[in-house]
Parts: C-alpha cells; sequence; structure tokens
C-alpha cells in the first residue's frame, strides 16, 4: 500500500500556479506517495503575520491547524518560506496560549517543505527528472536560514538527467520579496531584485530553480518588465519533468 | 510609512556614490568576516551559542551583576555614576568637566554618547567637544552624524574626505588616504596632549574583576584613556561579562565580526587610576547609563539587549547595503545613532515606537543580520515583534498596537476573512480567475500601477483561470510502486570541526612570527647576549638619537646603559619628538601575533603608544598559544592598565583603505630572546 501525504499547497500555488501544484503531485506519485488534499485549505497566515498582525494571523493559523488536525500522516508544503511559518512562527504566535501551542507544535512536527520531504524524510534524491537545460540554483531566505535546508535541492537538482547546474552568484542574499515588504518598500524591493537579476545573468543559466513560490513571482515579475529572456521555476516544474 | 523616511530612502538609492560606498563596505566587510572566522579555536556555532548563552545570563541576572561589577569597579578606584536617563548621564558628565574647569574634551568613539546626545550638550556649555576616531572625526567636522556604527564615514569618498579637510583644516588637496591619515594625526595629536579630560565609551565590563575593556585600532582610544589627566567613560548597563574567561570568547568574536580581524590593534584592559602617579590619568569617571534598557529586560525585546554593537548585521544586511546609516529617522525626522537590523529594533524600544517603530517594516525579513550575530539574536523575530507592537509588559511600552499601514491593515482583514472560510476563499478565487479571463484573456503578467508597490518594478502575475483546488479532481493520480532510487541518500556530513593549533612551543613562535608579520610587524630574533647590540643597531640604522624607555629593570640587562654609552639619550618621560620607545611584552599571543604590554609607574603606557617606532622585547618562553591564557597572565600582574597590541596602529575609516599609522606606532618591531 503506498503510503498518503497531505498537500498544503499554499495558497500562491492555488490561486495562481496550479501547474505548479500538480507537479508537485506527480513528484510524490513518483516516489511512492499518493497525495490527498484536504479542501477547506487556505493560507498559514504569514502575510498577516509579517504585516505585524497577529491576531488575524492567529485566526488564519488555526484555521490552518484545524483543517489538517482532521487528517493525518506527513504534511508537504511546496514552500520554505509557509513550512517556516509553521514549524518557526507558529510557536511564537501561540506562545501565550499553552493548548494552541501544543496543537502548534504537533502540527509543526508533521510538515516537511517538499526537497526536505523527498530528500530527508525518503531519502530520495533520484526522482527520475529530465530537464535538459542549463540551471541556477536560488536559496530562497527562510529556505536557507529558518530551516536549514540547502544541500536537499541541490542533491535533487544534481541528479536530475540532461541539467547542467550552475552557480549563482550570491544566491544566499534576498531577492528582495520578503512578502509584504515588496509592496511597502517597493523602492528598497526593486534595488534588491536588480541585483539578484545580475546575478542570474552573469550565471549563464537561462532558468533559476528555487523552492519559494514567493521569491519565484518576485524574480519573474522583474525579469517580465524588464523584458529579460531568462525565467524562475519552481523546483517541483523541473523535478516533474521527463 | 513616514513620508521623510521615504524621501531618505529614494535620496538613497539615486545617489550613486553613497550606493558605491556602501558595495564596497559590504563586499569587504562580508568577505573579511568569513574568511576571519576560520582562524576561530572552535566551531563557530558552538562559540556563538556560548556567547549567546553567556550574554542571555548576564541579562537576566543584570541586577547582581552590575551591583558586583559596581563594587570591583569601585575598589579598583574609579568613581561610578549610575544614568537612569539621557539627561541624568549628560548632567553627570558637566559636572565632572565643570568641577575640573575642563575647556576641552577628547572623545574616542562611544555609540552610548551618540544616544545621550552628549555633544551638542558640552558645546551648548562652552566646552569643546573633538572625536578623535578618524570615522567620527570626519563626520564631526561635516557636522553629520555617524552612518555606521563602526565605520562612521562609510558613506564618504575619499575625494570628498580631501576636500573637507582642504576646507576645514587648510590641508592641501589631495586624494590620497595616507597623507589624509598623517594630517589628521598631526591636528590631533595636540588635542590629545592638551584635553583636561578624554571620554571613552566601553565594550565590555568584566564584573570578577572590574576591568574595563575598549577595543580600538587607530589608536585614539588609548590616547583619550592615557594622557588626559581626568578619563570618563561611558557605558551602557549591559555590556557585562562575567569572567575573564567571558571576554576572552567575546574578543574571540567582536573583532572578527566587526572588521575581520582576529583581535583589534589595541585592546586596552583598563582596572584602575594611576593613583602614584606616571604618565597615565590619575582621576577615572565610569557613568552607567540605563536610559531605557532595564525596561527592555523581560520585555519580549529582551534578547536586543546582548548585542556587542559590532555591526556585522548592518554589513549583511541587503536593505543597509541600499539604504545606508542616514536613512534610518524617525517620523518626526530625528536622527537615531543605531540603525541596521538591530538598530531597527533598539531604537523604537529605547527611544520610542511612535517615532521609530517603522524602521522594523524595512526588512524582508532575509535573516541575512541573525546569520552574521555573533552572539545569535533572532533579529527576524524582533523586527516581526516590534511591527506587531508585542514590545513590553513594563510600563513605559505598554502594549501597542500594531504600526501596519491602514490601507495594508484593511487588506490583510480582508484576506483574513477570505482565509478563515474556504468557501469565501473559493468564491474569491474564482472571481479572481473570471476578472483575470475578462481584463486579461491570454496575457499571464499584468502591469500594475506604480502605487500598488509591486507595480513599481515588477509585472504581476494573474490570477488563475481554474485555481488548483477546482483541478484537483481532474488530477489523475499514478503512484509509482516501488519507489525510484531508495538509495540515494545525500550524506549529511558535516565538516570536522576546525583544529589549526600547533601543539609544539616552537610552533607557536612560528605562528606568531607569521601573524605578527602579516599585520605588518617585524619579528626579529636575538639572543639574551646580543639582543642590546641588535636593538642598538637597529636605532642607530633609523639614525635615533633620542627614545622614551621602561625602567632597566623591566629590560634585558645593561641595554640602557649600552645606548646611553652609544650617544643615544633615553628618557622615561613621553615627548612628541621621540621617535621610538622601547618596552618589554609580558607575553605573546600566538594565534594573532598580540603582545601584552602592561603599564604602571615604571612601564609608561605612552611608551608603547607616542614614539612612530614601538621596539618590545620578548622572550620566546613568554609566547603564549592563546588568548584566554595571556589574558590569565596578564591578570595576576594588576598593573593599572593592559594593553594587548597586534600590529601597528591602522584605520579603514575612508573608503576602507587600510591605512598604517594613524594615532599610534607606525611600526612594531618584536625583538625575540630565542634562548629565553
Amino acid at each position: 500500500m503506498p503510503q498518503t501525504v497531505q498537500l498544503f499547497v499554499t495558497c500562491i500555488i492555488d490561486t495562481f500556479y496550479p501547474e505548479i501544484g500538480r507537479a508537485v503531485v506527480q513528484v510524490l506519485n513518483r516516489v511512492g506517495r499518493i497525495v490527498e488534499f484536504p479542501p477547506e485549505q487556505t493560507c498559514c497566515g504569514q502575510p498577516a503575520f509579517n504585516a505585524g498582525l497577529w491576531d488575524q494571523a492567529r485566526s488564519i493559523a488555526i484555521h490552518t491547524l484545524k483543517t489538517f488536525e482532521k487528517t493525518r500522516g506527513d504534511i508537504v508544503i511546496p514552500s520554505g518560506s509557509c513550512t517556516s511559518m509553521i514549524r518557526y512562527h507558529y510557536p511564537e504566535l501561540f506562545a501565550n496560549d499553552p493548548a494552541w501551542l501544543k496543537r502548534a507544535r504537533a502540527f509543526a512536527n508533521r510538515v516537511y517543505e517538499l526537497s526536505e520531504y523527498l530528500v530527508d524524510r525518503l531519502g530520495i534524491t533520484d526522482v527520475g527528472a529530465r530537464f535538459p537545460q542549463k540551471i541556477t540554483y536560488h536559496s530562497s531566505c527562510h529556505l536557507l536560514r529558518e530551516l536549514g535546508v540547502d544541500r536537499q535541492p541541490r542533491a535533487l537538482l544534481a541528479q536530475v538527467r540532461g541539467a547542467e547546474l550552475v552557480e549563482l552568484p550570491n544566491t544566499a542574499e534576498c531577492c528582495g520579496f520578503g512578502g509584504v515588504f515588496s509592496i511597502e518598500h517597493p523602492e528598497i524591493s526593486a534595488a534588491m531584485l536588480e541585483r539578484k537579476i545580475t546575478n542570474i545573468e552573469a550565471s549563464g543559466a537561462p532558468y533559476v530553480i528555487t523552492c519559494d513560490a514567493g521569491c519565484m513571482t518576485n524574480i519573474n515579475g522583474g525579469l517580465r518588465r524588464q523584458k529579460k529572456p531568462q525565467r524562475a521555476l519552481h523546483i517541483a516544474q523541473v523535478l516533474a519533468g521527463t | 510609512m513616514p513620508s521623510n523616511f521615504h524621501q531618505r530612502i529614494r535620496h538613497a538609492l539615486a545617489d550613486p556614490i553613497l550606493q558605491a560606498a556602501l558595495d564596497n563596505n559590504a563586499e569587504r566587510r562580508n568577505t573579511a568576516r568569513r574568511t576571519i572566522y576560520q582562524s576561530l579555536p572552535q566551531d563557530l556555532q558552538t562559540l556563538r551559542q556560548r556567547a549567546h548563552a553567556v550574554r542571555a545570563e548576564v541579562i537576566r541576572h543584570l541586577d547582581r551583576y552590575l551591583a558586583e561589577f559596581i563594587t570591583n569597579v569601585q575598589h579598583n578606584g574609579w568613581m561610578v555614576h549610575r544614568a537612569d536617563t539621557a539627561h541624568q548621564a549628560v548632567e553627570t558628565i558637566l559636572r565632572i568637566a565643570q568641577s575640573h574647569h575642563a575647556k576641552r574634551i577628547a572623545k574616542s568613539k562611544s555609540m552610548v554618547s551618540e544616544e545621550i546626545e552628549l555633544n551638542s550638550a558640552l558645546q551648548k556649555a562652552g566646552i569643546e567637544v573633538v572625536e578623535t576616531d578618524l570615522g567620527e572625526y570626519i563626520v564631526q567636522l561635516r557636522q553629520e552624524p555617524p552612518a555606521h556604527i563602526i565605520t562612521p564615514a562609510v558613506h564618504l569618498t575619499r575625494q570628498q574626505v580631501g576636500q573637507l579637510f582642504h576646507e576645514k583644516l587648510g590641508a592641501p588637496l589631495t586624494d590620497d588616504v595616507p597623507t589624509m591619515t598623517e594630517t589628521v594625526r598631526r591636528a590631533l595629536r595636540e588635542v590629545f596632549l592638551t584635553a583636561e579630560i578624554g571620554l571613552s565609551g566601553v565594550n565590555f565590563g568584566v564584573v570578577e574583576n572590574g576591568v574595563i575593556c575598549i577595543v580600538t585600532n587607530e589608536g585614539n582610544g588609548r590616547m583619550v584613556t592615557t594622557l588626559p589627566p581626568v578619563h570618563i567613560a561611558l557605558m551602557g548597563i549591559e555590556r557585562l561579562v562575567p569572567t575573564v574567561d567571558d571576554l576572552a570568547l567575546m574578543l574571540y568574536l567582536l573583532p572578527r565580526s566587526a572588521t575581520g580581524q582576529k583581535l583589534t590593534v589595541y585592546t586596552s584592559l583598563i582596572r584602575s587610576p594611576f593613583r602614584e602617579g606616571g604618565d597615565g590619568c590619575r582621576e577615572r569617571h565610569l557613568i552607567l547609563v540605563d536610559n531605557g534598557r532595564s525596561a527592555l529586560r523581560g520585555s519580549p525585546l529582551e534578547e536586543a539587549l546582548y548585542c556587542i554593537r559590532c555591526g556585522a548585521c548592518f554589513n549583511a544586511c541587503p536593505v543597509f547595503r541600499e539604504i545606508g546609516g542616514h536613512s534610518y529617522i524617525g517620523s518626526s525626522g530625528k536622527h537615531t545613532p543605531y540603525g541596521g537590523p538591530i538598530g531597527s529594533v533598539i531604537s523604537p524600544a529605547l527611544f520610542g515606537y511612535r517615532e521609530f517603530g517603522h524602521l522594523a517594516r524595512a526588512s524582508s525579513l532575509c535573516g541575512a543580520c541573525r546569520e552574521a550575530c555573533p552572539v545569535d539574536i533572532d533579529l527576524p523575530k524582533l523586527l516581526l515583534r516590534v511591527r506587531s507592537g508585542n514590545l513590553s509588559t513594563a510600563s513605559k511600552f505598554s502594549p501597542r498596537k500594531p504600526n501596519t499601514p491602514s490601507l495594508l491593515k484593511w487588506g490583510i482583514n480582508f484576506f483574513t476573512l477570505i482565509a478563515t472560510s474556504p468557501t469565501l476563499f473559493r468564491f474569491a478565487q474564482q472571481t479572481a480567475g473570471i476578472l483575470s479571463r475578462i481584463i486579461s484573456p491570454s496575457r499571464r503578467w499584468l502591469r500594475l500601477p506604480s502605487l500598488t508597490g509591486w507595480g513599481y518594478s515588477k509585472d504581476f502575475p494573474t490570477p488563475a483561470h481554474k485555481p488548483f483546488r477546482a483541478t484537483w479532481r481532474e488530477i489523475r493520480q499514478e503512484v509509482t510502486s516501488s519507489p525510484i532510487d531508495l538509495h540515494s541518500v545525500y550524506p549529511n556530513t558535516k565538516p570536522p570541526l576546525h583544529s589549526k593549533q600547533p601543539s609544539s612551543p616552537q610552533s607557536f613562535v612560528e605562528q606568531f612570527e607569521s601573524e605578527l608579520t602579516s599585520l605588518g610587524g617585524k619579528f626579529v630574533p636575538c639572543s639574551s647576549t646580543d639582543v642590546t647590540v641588535k636593538v642598538l643597531s637597529f636605532l642607530k640604522e633609523e639614525n635615533i638619537s633620542a627614545v622614551q624607555a621602561w625602567s632597566q629593570e623591566f629590560l634585558p640587562a645593561g641595554l640602557l646603559a649600552l645606548l646611553q654609552e652609544s650617544g643615544i639619550q633615553v628618557t622615561s618621560q613621553p615627548h612628541p619628538d621621540l621617535l621610538a620607545g622601547i618596552t618589554s611584552a609580558e607575553c605573546a599571543i600566538a594565534e594573532s601575533g598580540t603582545l601584552v604590554i602592561p603599564g604602571d609607574l615604571k612601564r609608561p603606557l605612552t611608551t608603547s603608544l607616542l614614539p612612530d617606532i614601538h621596539l618590545a622585547i620578548l622572550r620566546k618562553s613568554d609566547i603564549l598559544p592563546r588568548l584566554p591564557e595571556a589574558l590569565h597572565r596578564q591578570e595576576r600582574l594588576k598593573t593599572p592598565v593592559t594593553v594587548l597590541i597586534s600590529g601597528p596602529s591602522r584605520t579603514a575609516d575612508i573608503e576602507m583603505s587600510l591605512t598604517i599609522g594613524v594615532h599610534g606606532p607606525k611600526r612594531v618591531i618584536v625583538f625575540c630572546l630565542m634562548d629565553a
């Protein structure tokens, strides 16, 4: 019997990039997992949390907790940032509420970012993917510095057939997204993105891969505006390629 | 967001000179920091966590540690003053200055003095105050606040500094950094020698022995704590470490994080005033400033008190790199001395949420600051707490509302309504999908107006015509029954702990020599029989006819007599014309090329400070492998001051360009007795 996993697809992928959601399901299927999608899921609450509106963030978090408490097994999230919100910031949100804190911790123990799930949980780096392109990898901030996940996506990409993985200069530098930051401080965000784009160009790769749809949207938004040929892709899109 | 903050940001982003300077700062400092961490005796993460624990312990029991520290400092002969507010601190300093009829105060770097706005208060009282750190001196001449806590003039080019010195000091116009440094060396010598009071900051106060530690590179910190008859040290109450070992730990981390050095050129350990005379100052005052710090204890922002002011978070921060230190201003336009990530927490915490709370919103929360922090302060968490208004339960900072801009707040409120109801969420997605089909049937990216924020520099993706959840039923899952290559596990290996330490005494000597040489010092091996001759021939070669020297009892037998017989004048008193100073070293540190030089009546501190060349006699057997051993060894001497000297005086305050010989010696020559 294949094991089931719960997919928390994230509000961005759900609303803007259903094709990435499908790619995640394909990859998980390919490694022997049957995917369930709790239909009541919405968002982890990070936008409200980062905006400073913790009451609002708490109500969204509680909705998410309740949604996934009805399910069993591992929860896979194709986003470092949302995973980090749950694992790292939910305890902060519920610091003064022992009952919810306990539930939040139990929930946090079940969640895995996609690449972390594949490599650390399942011990798989080769998902049978093929992507005959030069690619480079952008280390997204929360994935790298809050979850400590970096070798996992790199290991997965290194196994992709046909792909030539080159290093992105200053890969760990923020792309300037930062959620609400990018709309509250558009000028600073733009300057940071400019650096990222310069580095992407310097890498010589037409595709920059990231584990977060937030970074991907930010980078692609800038690339499109400047009519640059490079594109950011979610790692699931590469791993689903055959 | 306050409009003047916004304006500053735009201004900074549009200033190509500033941008180049900030890039230069970030690149050099971050590279230097990462490189020098490799020289740590232990794994960086282990040391950071230990440092975090030390700071946490101090802050948790601050009252007890402060009481013990004050007792020990008073026992050492200092006068200790406590100031709850900035106003009290300023009043205390004015009182001390007036009681000494001081007309001029020579000041080394102190962030607390910026915080309490000391300079303007002193000037109002008719007292001239001269900043003596090169960078601080430059910004003082320009009448502007420092732009960085470590590199105050980081925003200026060498041409701008040259022009400034030309206009304000009458120096010939130049953009040659060593020439400019020489100009300042000459201008400030006179200040050091004539100021009635020297004022300094404090990096660490050691609780167990009541010693004050000050780290500097240029030598101005030594000057202002040595030459004027009265020394005032300004210290935030939180800057304590319990023991000498804890100090060693902090000294492993602070210079590395701040400037990428193993140790700063001068690490002064000041125990007591020179009550018995000598060239040191006779009276020392310590002013312990609270100014809002106590209120942070036990608050959600308590961790901000762990900060050791290294500035690494500034250098690592991608936002600081874009906007620079002068952009961090209050909603009324008020300047804060603390910018960057830590300043975006400290400023609202100490100086008011209403005025400075918005600074915490100017962060992408990327976490580069936390990664760079040598005491592992969780800065993103603190920034988030500031945003949420979750500041403190203390009365001064009674819980506030979040400082979210109202438009964003409405948006988030609306989003919360949707995100807590799957029905509404689905409905909103469907509506967005339909709208997107109408507005943009074929294009997947929209150009939004600039005022949306996003549209300023980026296109926006259109919502999918059919969101993922709507397609879920169509997704056919084909599960591979046997997963692909379950054995392709990526090895979870960690690099081995760093261990470069040489083990034999001979290798300590070699390491010391190589470290000293890389700092620009010179190593001269000699024996106890030929050292006097070698010193003499060195002085002859340099055409030096008069030297300042320690008392003969601390120098190799017969040295001073030989020099005098050979026509070289020897004095123990400092004089501006003396080109060389001769001292011994109590011991030396192999890992950093550092000399440990005690200072008392017979071993004047000026000998290793004022002359252009410092000659130090060192016994090979006194070369110790590491910093902690050396700190413990000097601790036994109980001299009023001990200075750890790592190479010649240096600065990088102008365009990060390394220049040797600011205020202290330009050359350091170590004569090592290999047979001792």
